[in-house]
């Protein structure tokens, strides 16, 4: 329930965030390759991000044109210059940590630091509990048929598959 | 040819007057010799689930069943597109704000419930699942974990000659090393390689082979400095980098791009 309100409340990346192209490219005016020219970008030109459709997110240019440019060719302002904001987890692990006994354990919010995984001794039930929820693979092949999956022929890479 | 090669330094560092310890030191070079052998596939499980109970120490299983059985079926139908289909594969999420996913050797593989919530369909989280899958069929964990336990072995050996007692590599050593993994993360190579492979598997389940790079264009958004992405941040390269790595796989990200991205299955299975 608490995922669910929070999937909702989850900031959707594509509308209208910031970012720029990592080289001079040429809007398109459908997402493909062959798709005529909707106008061209400078390296390091600012966009607004839009939408994606399949590898091809739909940008607006500074001066109001827009059109479809590759997604991985994008980059958003969080990684290279400064972004405000925080998701709230040092917060929320503060106001765990300030509990009465000054220790983080006592209100049941931890997490996944350094420390906590330095820390951390075995638990042995629920290891268990996660060993309980395993699918079968026949499960998994109807769950797949039930989404439409189709299982595919694809080659890895030939350098990664040695 | 590592055995060798430890021997001859602990040769090398054997004095005139020490050789009565011959025995003790030809112990240890079989130490060393054992940890150098390929681990064998049980106890490559045995391993991961002594990893994996260490790290639901750190964070236990969210409690959802609903969740918890809709990212093991997902996982399961990517693991059976693999070259190591029968591996006892098990999935979880992790009850943890912060953002990351872990793999352990064997396949037990973890996501967080804080990365769960940035996924906005079931491709993305199949592209996570597939990256982490893809660190246990080449085993990645292991190799660094070998690779640690050579050297602290090499190390130990020659101390235990000075010291005269014995120190022989225990289990709690390996599992130690695989632990310290999690927080201090695997070789760049051995992630951009999960990356390719991920996308690949992703494919191979019939899934829009763009879930993994759009999660990493999610992440790539974030505030580097935002705390629940350091950890993350720290024992992988940035996103952006990762981005820039899969150009290569266009092709195959392209061909597979039209497949399903199943958006409203995921927040159904979310909404449980």
């Amino acid at each position: 329930m608490r995922l669910a309100l929070l999937l909702l409340l989850a900031p959707a990346l594509c509308l209208a965030e910031p970012a720029t192209v990592i080289r001079a490219t040429e809007m398109k005016q459908q997402p493909a390759t062959d798709a005529a020219a909707a106008g061209q970008l400078a390296e390091n030109a600012k966009v607004d991000a839009l939408e994606r459709r399949g590898g091809w997110t739909r940008v607006k240019a500074g001066g109001g044109a827009e059109g479809w440019v590759r997604m991985l060719a994008l980059r958003y302002a969080g990684a290279g210059e400064a972004k405000q904001g925080d998701s709230g987890v040092a917060q929320l692990l503060n106001v765990a940590r300030s509990g009465t006994s000054g220790t983080q354990v006592t209100t049941g919010v931890r997490g996944l630091d350094a420390d906590q995984l330095a820390n951390a001794r075995p638990n042995a039930a629920e290891l268990r509990k996660m060993e309980g929820y395993a699918a079968s693979r026949d499960g998994a092949e109807s769950f797949a048929a039930k989404g439409n999956l189709s299982a595919q022929r694809v080659d890895y890479p030939r350098e990664a598959a040695q | 040819m590592t055995r060798v090669l430890a021997l001859c330094l602990l040769l090398a560092a054997l004095p005139a007057q020490a050789q009565f310890n011959l025995n003790r030191l030809l112990d240890s070079a079989k130490n060393i010799g054992k940890a150098t052998q390929e681990i064998g596939e049980k106890e490559e499980i045995e391993i991961g689930r002594d990893m994996a109970a260490r790290l639901l120490g750190a964070a236990p299983l969210m409690a959802n069943d609903g969740v918890q059985r809709y990212v093991n079926h997902v996982g399961r139908w990517l693991a059976s597109q693999t070259e190591r289909p029968d591996l006892p594969w098990r999935f979880g999420v992790l009850e943890a704000p912060q953002l990351n996913a872990f793999a352990t050797p064997g396949g037990h593989i973890f996501i967080t419930r804080g990365l769960l919530e940035r996924m906005r369909n079931e491709s993305e989280l199949a592209g996570v699942l597939a990256h982490e899958i893809a660190h246990v069929l080449k085993k990645h964990h292991l190799q660094a974990i070998q690779k640690g336990a050579r050297m602290e072995l090499a190390g130990a050996a020659l101390s235990t000659l000075a010291r005269q007692d014995r120190n022989t590599p225990s289990r709690e050593k390996l599992l130690a090393a695989g632990t310290e993994l999690f927080s201090r993360g695997l070789d760049k190579s051995d992630e951009l390689e999960a990356d390719r492979l991920g996308v690949v598997i992703a494919a191979r389940g019939g899934y829009d082979a763009y879930g993994l790079p759009s999660v990493l264009q999610t992440l790539q958004a974030m505030n580097p400095e935002d705390s629940g992405v350091a950890l993350m941040f720290k024992t992988h390269p940035a996103p952006g980098e990762r981005l820039g790595a899969l150009e290569r796989m266009q092709p195959t990200l392209d061909a597979y791009a039209g497949q399903p991205q199943l958006a409203d299955r995921f927040t159904g299975a979310a909404r449980r």
